[in-house]
């Protein structure tokens, strides 16, 4: 509720001076109009648990903070006293190359992670947006995902337990640390994607993949969306194991070194396995009347692919910028994609990009006038929720998110969510009002 | 007979309107035939029959039926085919039993999206013979999936020697339709995925049945794979079997499936149905391998390459269908066959860190000689999910006692080893106190608050899952002898 000066001592008292911030340090942790009273950095668990409860008894607003990488996504928090930035609590904790499972703490970010595990020749196949910034906890709080999905799954199909800190203090686990378990509730799938709702994650034990001994891409270009979109359909209905098949529009395509729209496929494993897919892709692409060509540059590519839209430097021009993500039936992904690009207003940049097994898209527009993006925004979620799905807007101009709820339709069971919030954090001190519905 | 405090004038209310709702038809109140649903294939722990049993056909109608119960106080056991071996479709207290096996029909088929939306009582495998023509399958293939039901699937996160590779239930179910235990509907999930919001599906499957019933499930189809190879090892011992599996997993293949046989379970299908398992061989690994042809082909290169280094007896390649049909005969059954040497077993559901297999296989063999019984083992090596099954002589005066006890360590070791308490079986009545040695109370209470968000009144599928002081016992065997022991 207040901020007093002894809380203030008893929180600084937690972390030591030197991880306390005031003052200018704050200006890194901005949300909206909004910045924090101070920003605490603790080194492990037994301090955020400490934050946490003096920061409950007082009623104070909580903010989990990771590498700040995405914090656009959501509202802005009804109430910001404190940040908590976790990224000291960095630590791989465990990894068994044999089990294939390896624990982390949630403050690690990604990019270090996967060098970590890649001494071992293993891999945790989320290829989000920002990897040498974003944090393990930030992935799973936000439930990022990347193009890999279309082979490996999400972060909800990757993580086999938690350690989380509640907004009391107390610290409990979920899930366990092997592949299989049926043991009790899956409380693991609830923390994911809550956005630091129902408690901060602390860490978390995940199942790798091995390292593939070689990978291959390919652009497959295509005349029309729904010729891209039946090559699709019969890539992913077929024998063949893509890593990834992306569906990209125009400024997308260009942003990733592709020279034009069409998809995007890549196939991994042993050289004979990925030699004999190709074999078979190409014929597929035969009766599409398409040549694949192979990408060059693929490390790159892929890199600019799980980039986009957050950070692709081939964004050129002025103009402010919104990114949205979006959801619809797999094989209704590149009719969106039609429909966004001919509702945007003339004048906005459109650029698209589809992991087609999903149907999980993603874009941005780009505008000279904020009320153009509000548009674009506005008829591209009409397009995707005329389609069974639905539109988050990720980032967005101060003046755009007064006019667009960033979450769109209430989720159905939103009264059910609203029951656990109170269940979970009954002050609600945890990222409050960032959340759908209100939450 | 039970416990569930209904008085004769309000089961007569619940009967009349509950015949109203259904039909005449769909209830059964006749204590003969209720006898019929007073355990699910755990036979010998608890029996129970319920108050009624009701077999609706529509969403309206378990809404009905649920908001009834909600009103009068009354619990409800929700159940699928009843084939689950923790006792989750077992009432604790009697109740009104909600059976949902004639809601099978397959309501969607979208193959261009490869998902299909069912009836709960849709049978597992009737669901992927529906879709075979469209060379499409559901991956999740547990035992009994020739008579469980996805809907149960879903209560238990059913997963099969398959979902090694290719996950359980809850990587494949993409929406349910969900009647909560006050009779509301929510729709989770859908053709759509990462909708935002909390994961209410996520959470709902593998509940147990505790947080509200499922009607309708939405789930992924896959595509078939191009080629399919199963192998059987042979093996002088359950180390060198299980040695192998990790040697395999290190080079970074991915079996489809690999179940582990140990000497005693080849002896015991042998007998019965002939699977052509060696039965001189110290244990047997079945690896499936599937994959585009050209990957599999690299992976059996693979697979005996680890088998010889761990000096494997044999490899041989299934050469037909018919032979590899067999060969998974065998192991479909195995549990099956052992009514051939024992009246009675003791099956238990345990996961341990693969590279631990082989430890706690020798720990089980050392339980089995320290108390003197037989120990047959079965595993999803791949996964490390044991399946212990004690042997079990009731003639003999404090076998039981002895089997309970060895099982209860067994249960210990795997935890100790980094386990977890069950793999696929679920807690039910059976593992209750089990959760203890996996999670605090502080844990216990994060999972009591949501069953609580769903089901206030408690009134959904009580006693399973949380061990509980005040749970009524209502069978023989005692709270802290929980235990499986079925009968051949």
């Amino acid at each position: 509720m207040s901020v007093t000066t002894s809380v203030i001592d008893d929180l600084r008292a937690v972390v030591g001076a030197e991880f306390f911030l005031t003052g200018e340090g704050l200006a890194a942790y901005r949300l909206g109009d909004r910045r924090p009273h101070a920003v605490l950095l603790p080194t492990g668990e037994a301090e955020v648990s400490k934050i946490l409860a003096l920061a409950w008894e007082a009623d104070l607003g909580v903010v989990p903070w990771g590498g700040g990488s995405h914090q656009s996504i959501g509202n802005p928090p009804s109430r910001y006293d404190l940040a908590v930035d976790l990224t000291r609590l960095n630590r791989m904790l465990a990894h068994e190359p044999g089990d294939m499972t390896a624990t982390a703490q949630a403050g690690i970010r990604m990019a270090d992670l996967q060098r970590r595990l890649g001494e071992h020749g293993q891999f945790l196949p989320l290829d989000v947006s920002m990897l040498e910034r974003v944090t393990l906890g930030g992935v799973l709080a936000t439930r990022l995902s990347g193009p890999l999905r279309c082979r490996y799954g999400t972060a909800r199909d990757l993580t086999l337990g938690v350690r989380v800190a509640h907004a009391d203090g107390t610290i409990t686990k979920g899930g366990a640390t092997v592949v299989k378990n049926a043991t009790g509730y899956d409380v693991t799938k609830l923390y994911l994607g809550s956005h630091g709702t129902l408690g901060i994650i602390l860490e978390a034990t995940f199942r790798l993949y091995p390292r593939p001994e070689v990978e291959h891409g390919w652009w497959l270009a295509a005349s029309d969306p729904a010729t891209a979109q039946a090559f699709a359909n019969r890539i992913l209905g077929s024998h063949l194991l893509p890593n990834r098949v992306e569906l990209l529009e125009g400024v997308a395509g260009r942003a990733c070194g592709i020279p034009g729209p069409g998809l995007v496929v890549s196939i991994s494993g042993l050289p004979e396995t990925v030699q004999g897919q190709f074999v078979d892709l190409d014929r597929m692409a035969d009766e599409f009347g398409a040549a694949p060509t192979e990408i060059r540059d693929a490390e790159a590519a892929w890199k600019a692919l799980s980039d986009f839209p957050w950070s692709n430097a081939a964004w050129a021009g002025s103009g402010t910028q919104a990114l949205w993500r979006g959801g619809v039936p797999p094989a209704d992904c590149a009719k969106a994609m039609q429909v966004i690009r001919q509702a945007a207003p003339r004048g906005v940049e459109v650029a698209m990009a589809a992991t087609v097994a999903h149907g999980a898209l993603r874009g941005g527009f780009r505008a000279e006038a904020p009320e153009a993006l509000v548009q674009s925004l506005i008829a591209a979620r009409e397009a995707l929720v005329g389609l069974g799905g639905y539109l988050v807007v990720l980032k967005a101009p101060e003046a755009a998110r007064d006019t667009i709820d960033v979450w769109g339709k209430t989720p159905t069971g939103l009264e059910v969510m609203k029951r656990l919030k109170t269940a979970f954090d009954a002050k609600g001190i945890l990222n409050p009002g960032r959340f759908v519905g209100g939450i | 007979m039970n416990d569930s405090g209904i008085v004769p004038e309000t089961r007569a209310r619940l009967i009349r309107d509950c015949e109203r709702i259904i039909g005449a038809d769909g209830v059964i109140s006749s204590p003969d035939e209720l006898r019929v649903y007073d355990c699910d294939a755990l036979t010998l722990f608890h029996r129970c029959p319920p108050d009624l049993v009701v077999l609706p056909t529509s969403t309206q109608q378990v809404v009905e039926v649920v908001r009834l119960c909600s009103a009068a106080g009354v619990p409800i056991v929700p159940r699928g085919a009843g084939t689950g071996l923790s006792g989750g479709a077992t009432p604790q207290a009697g109740g009104i039993m909600i059976v949902l096996t004639r809601m099978t029909r397959i309501l969607d088929l979208d193959v261009p999206n490869r998902m299909a939306t069912v009836e709960a009582g849709c049978v597992n495998l009737w669901l992927t013979k529906a879709v075979e023509r469209y060379r499409l399958f559901y991956a999740p293939d547990p035992a009994s999936q020739a008579a469980c039901t996805i809907g149960g699937n879903v209560a238990e996160n059913a997963g099969g020697p398959h979902c090694l590779k290719h996950g359980v239930t809850t990587n494949h179910v993409l929406g349910a339709t969900v009647v909560l235990p006050d009779g509301e509907v929510v729709r989770l999930g859908g053709k759509v995925s990462d909708a935002p919001g909390y994961d209410l599906l996520g959470v709902f499957t593998g509940a147990e049945g505790t947080l509200g019933i499922c009607t309708e499930v939405t789930v992924r189809l896959m595509p078939q794979p191009e080629a399919v190879k199963t192998i059987l090892a042979v093996f002088r011992s359950v180390e060198d079997a299980s040695n192998s599996v990790s040697g395999i997993i290190a080079r970074g293949i991915i079996p489809v499936a690999m179940e582990l046989l140990d000497r005693e379970t080849i002896k015991a299908v042998e007998a019965n149905v002939k699977a052509g398992y060696p039965l001189d061989a110290g244990a047997v690994l079945l690896i499936e391998l599937d994959g585009p042809r050209a990957e599999i082909e690299a992976e059996a290169v693979g697979v005996e390459a680890v088998c010889r280094e761990q000096g494997c007896l044999d490899v041989r390649v299934a050469q037909s269908e018919e032979e590899r049909v067999l060969l998974w005969k065998g192991r479909k059954e195995a549990a099956g066959s052992f009514g051939r040497i024992a009246h009675h077993y003791y099956l238990q559901d345990a996961v341990v860190p693969r590279t631990r297999l082989p430890q706690v296989l020798r720990e089980i063999e050392e339980i089995g000689k320290r108390y003197g019984i037989k120990i047959a083992n079965v595993a999803h090596a791949g996964d490390g999910n044991v399946h212990p099954m004690i042997c079990v002589d009731r003639d003999v005066p404090g076998c039981e006692e002895r089997a309970l006890e060895a099982g209860s360590e067994i249960m210990r070791r795997c935890i100790e080893a980094g386990g977890t308490v069950t793999g696929e079986h679920g807690i039910g009545l059976e593992k209750r106190e089990y959760l203890r040695l996996m999670y605090s109370p502080a844990d216990l209470d994060v999972m009591h608050r949501v069953r609580a968000v769903f089901d206030p009144k408690g009134l959904c599928n009580p006693g399973k899952i949380f061990p509980d002081g005040e749970e009524r016992a209502g069978g023989a065997h005692s709270l802290t002898h929980a235990a499986a022991v079925v009968g051949a």
